[in-house]
């Protein structure tokens, strides 16, 4: 992989990185609003706290002023202060992103696994009964919405059944730490987790199932097999390897996704993440907020295609000289 | 063989493990039985600096760890001793002076004293602390002595001897500079009321635990936590399931069905919070259509809302139909308008009103025109979508304006459109709401002429969102802002508030209240603030927490459900490390297989 490959697919994400810091500032302008107006609507302010607050929210002069007062401290990695607890943007997102990383981080890589084992077990036993049994498990889960199976678990497990706590990380009255504590973190993310493990490992299964199933035509799949090699050999060290760079790929490309995608699952699940983040400040609308996380998410996307563009092209040495 | 029985040690290692460190867990949670007081809600703290917060929980907390120096009676908002146990007053009701109670102390051990007082008032007056500008504004404190506090007023004000801003620790908060006091994170927990902080994880709870240096006694309660819920649905289960004491912002149809279950006690507590259906009278940037000028109109209009319908109809019967606006939570500041002079809903005589004036239909559209056959009476109606009742109400009340001949243009606006809407003068007819305070001049000022928008380059800066502009309500209302006789200041505002219904610029709708549900087998002594319509908790003084007492002796919240579920992972790691060792076994063997 040359050098100039890599500036060049690093240049192109910078550029995009760039697009996206200056977009923000205009998305959230669109929305003409005085947050001190609404938030502060029925409360005794005098003239002096006004002006005071419109200053604490960076509303005071003009749009152009504001953007450049934006841009310098993107640089500097200040996000601003939230409306709703005027706490700086950016430690908020530190505080809430390893909730998210950790739940989005496990399920992808168990909803990988999972899937693509059974596409492989479906690709290699085509036309059983393994192979029907498993396309319409993961054609059902993957049409399934995640907030709907997420309501669906709450409502059995943890609401009728009461084998899962209803919202949250940990347990209110507890003051456990170390391992009792890692323990109670994993009993609340189990629900959130098998959601999203569900929702997308159809995904993996049916890219991986198609994948393999392009590979098995391949000649050199003969040649093993007339070598002498076993069938499980000539699937796990030749086909298999082959058949996984769609979806190596797919899994970079979704973790940027699913890192913002989360949402819907964070919030029936009350999960103090970055999605449910996104929720709240939706409904202040809290602005500097939206606009801190909507970078964020941005940045994972664009970082994440980054990796699955190199991680091809080194997987892929054809993929280089295109 | 060997490979096999390999694999099933590692099985049994590893659900040992898992065992194992679920039991930990709820062996440690058994050891200490608090008495732990838990409640819901959908809504949470936003900030837990006194300075900075603005959401009712935030309040609720205030009021638990800050005491401050006179209490509010649960019964009617009566001022009571709090911090100081007596006072008295100048010859002018201007100065009064604060007898604090001997040995009183903050949770941290530290004395509190009169110094900390007179800091409190003055600093909050000098740099305008936001939650305390318009209690301390006109004060002066002064601390003779360690038990003595003065208080002096530059201006008449009938709101003393009562003195409820939160008094803080001198020795925490001088140490903040002017900037940095409202970046404070303020979760020290020192304080001086019933329960202090411990613990916040934002976004999800906080939790208080008993303050033994609380003036009244150590509460029996040992904790109270918070949960925010973002699913009132999930929240509502967990309140059946015993995960929770208490519940606040019961959703509607929840509320019904709690109210039939004999385990539970629901409230509908009334605070003073009201919607009402608002018209532009004309004193903003912009008038309004010009039929809206006319108050016969504006009569007519009142006529023609069904408040009871709404109430029964939109909120499920869970409010009360209004008549006159109220200044307060305190329900006696409402005036009583005789029977005869209300706006009943009565649409015939709302058309006979119109008749009368000159608005005829004289094209046989079914609309009105102005008189002398001119402009139709088509009004502009704003719908409010943060609401959810704001399209269900705009139906019920257009379409009884449609009866009576007067056509609506209807537009959705969110709170911040809206609010600017207002201020620049573009609308006729919207609905929103208000929750007063406890002492009723903040609502009163809302409506005087000064607080109409009249800056175009500033026009979300008013607090009169009906436009409305009145002399002699100007002028009752700065003789009641002055006036340190009780009855004489209420008779005062009855008669601010009987001419402001005369006008007929705001049909108040409904008095709506908190819907809380509680459970009867866990605490008893929850007390109502005012007594018998007031909610229970997230009241004006919180005074329930206090007086909690636990029903039976096992009344901690229950953490221990967990052990199925651990059962449960505990299976299926084994039957995956079972199974994992089967297929281990088959690999070994399948060269001879093939």
């Amino acid at each position: 992989m040359s050098a100039r490959f890599v500036c060049g697919k690093v240049l192109a994400s910078l550029a995009t990185l760039a697009f996206v810091v200056v977009f923000n500032f205009f998305l959230f302008r669109v929305v003409e609003s005085d947050p001190v107006a609404s938030l502060f609507r029925g409360r005794n302010l005098t003239a002096q706290q006004r002006d005071t607050l419109t200053r604490q929210f960076g509303l005071d002069g003009s749009k152009g002023r504001q953007f450049v007062r934006y841009l310098e401290q993107t640089a500097r990695l200040n996000l601003g202060r939230s409306y709703a607890t005027n706490e700086p943007v950016a430690s908020e997102i530190r505080r809430k992103a390893p909730p998210t990383i950790a739940l989005v981080g496990i399920s992808t890589l168990l909803s990988a696994v999972i899937g693509i084992f059974i596409g492989v077990v479906a690709a290699w036993r085509r036309g059983s009964k393994v192979d029907y049994a498993s396309t319409t498990f993961t054609m059902a889960t993957y049409s399934m919405p995640d907030f709907w199976l997420g309501m669906l678990l709450l409502t059995t497990f943890a609401v009728a059944l009461g084998w899962f706590p209803v919202s949250g990380i940990t347990d209110p009255t507890s003051d456990a730490t170390g391992p009792a504590k890692l323990a109670d973190q994993a009993w609340h993310m189990f629900l959130p987790a098998l959601t999203l493990t569900l929702a997308y490992l159809g995904e993996y299964a049916l890219v991986m199932r198609s994948s393999l199933l392009d590979t098995m035509r391949e000649d050199y799949l003969v040649l093993a097999r007339a070598k002498g090699l076993r069938d499980v050999v000539v699937r796990n060290r030749h086909a298999v390897p082959n058949a996984l760079l769609p979806v190596v790929t797919l899994i970079a490309i979704n973790f940027g996704f699913v890192l913002s995608g989360a949402i819907a699952v964070e919030t029936i699940f009350s999960w103090p993440g970055l999605g449910l983040a996104t929720y709240d400040a939706l409904n202040g609308p809290d602005l500097p907020m939206l606009q801190g996380l909507f970078l964020v998410f941005s940045v994972a996307v664009i970082a994440c295609n980054l990796v699955a563009d190199l991680l091809y092209a080194y997987l892929d040495p054809r993929v280089r000289s295109a | 063989m060997r490979t096999l029985a390999r694999a099933l040690l590692v099985a049994l290692a590893g659900a040992a493990l898992v065992v194992a460190l679920a039991v930990g867990p709820a062996a440690g949670q058994e050891q200490k039985k608090k008495v732990v007081f838990t409640v819901g809600d959908t809504q949470d703290l936003d900030n837990p600096n006194p300075l900075v917060g603005i959401n009712v929980p935030a309040f609720e907390l205030w009021n638990l760890q800050y005491a401050t120096l006179t209490d509010k009676a649960a019964k009617d908002f009566a001022t009571e001793p709090g911090l100081a146990s007596s006072w008295e007053g100048s010859a002018d009701k201007r100065t009064w002076t604060y007898h604090l109670r001997p040995n009183l102390k903050w949770s941290d051990g530290k004395p509190l004293t009169s110094a900390d007082v007179a800091f409190t008032i003055n600093r909050a007056r000098r740099e305008s602390w936001l939650n305390y500008t318009s209690t301390v504004q006109n004060l002066t404190a002064t601390a003779p002595d360690p038990r003595t506090v003065v208080i002096h007023s530059s201006v008449a004000d009938p709101k003393l001897p009562t003195m409820d801003s939160y008094i803080l620790p001198q020795h925490i908060w001088d140490k903040l500079g002017k900037s940095a006091i409202t970046k404070y994170a303020a979760t020290d927990g020192v304080g001086s009321g019933p329960f202090t902080l411990e613990h916040v994880e934002k976004g999800q709870f906080f939790r208080m635990k008993a303050n033994p240096s609380y003036w009244k006694g150590r509460p029996r309660v040992d904790e109270f936590v918070f949960r925010k819920f973002n699913n009132a649905d999930a929240m509502v289960a967990a309140l059946r399931r015993g995960e929770l004491d208490a519940v606040e912002n019961v959703p509607d149809g929840a509320f019904k069905q709690l109210s039939k279950d004999p385990k539970m006690q629901t409230i509908q507590g009334l605070q003073g919070g009201f919607d009402e259906l608002a018209l532009n009278a004309g004193a903003g940037l912009k008038k309004p259509h010009p039929a809206l000028l006319d108050p016969r109109v504006r009569q007519a209009i009142a006529h023609s809302v069904d408040k009871k319908t709404i109430v029964s109809r939109v909120l499920d019967g869970l409010g009360v139909p209004a008549t006159t606006m109220s200044p307060s939570a305190n329900p006696d500041w409402r005036p009583q308008i005789p029977p005869g002079q209300q706006y009943d809903f009565d649409l015939a005589k709302a058309n006979q009103i119109l008749d009368a004036a000159g608005y005829k239909d004289t094209d046989g559209d079914g609309i009105r025109e102005m008189p002398g056959g001119g402009r139709p009476l088509r009004l502009r109606y704003a719908v409010r979508s943060d609401s959810p009742r704001g399209g269900p109400i705009a139906q019920f009340v257009t379409g009884n304006l449609r009866k009576i001949g007067i056509a609506t243009t209807q537009k959705v606006y969110n709170d911040d459109q809206l609010t600017e809407l207002i201020g620049k003068g573009d609308y006729d007819l919207f609905v929103w709401g208000w929750t007063p305070f406890v002492d009723p001049d903040p609502m009163l000022s809302y409506f005087t002429c000064s607080q109409v928008s009249s800056d175009p380059k500033d026009p979300t800066n008013y607090f009169n969102d009906a436009s409305w502009c009145d002399h002699t309500y100007d002028r009752l209302y700065q003789q009641q802002k002055v006036e340190l006789n009780p009855e004489r200041r209420r008779s005062i505002v009855d008669q601010m508030l009987t001419r402001f219904y005369r006008s007929a610029v705001y049909n108040v709708l409904y008095y709506e209240g908190d819907l809380q549900a509680y459970r009867k087998d866990r605490f008893t002594g929850f007390i109502r603030q005012p007594a018998k319509t007031g909610p229970v908790l997230f009241t004006n003084s919180s005074q329930s927490y206090a007086n909690l007492k636990p029903v039976t002796a096992t009344a901690s919240s229950g953490g221990g459900s967990g052990s199925g579920a651990i059962i449960a992972i505990a299976v299926v790691v084994v039957a995956l490390l079972v199974g994992g060792g089967f297929w281990l076994t088959r690999r070994r063997t399948a060269y001879e297989r093939e």
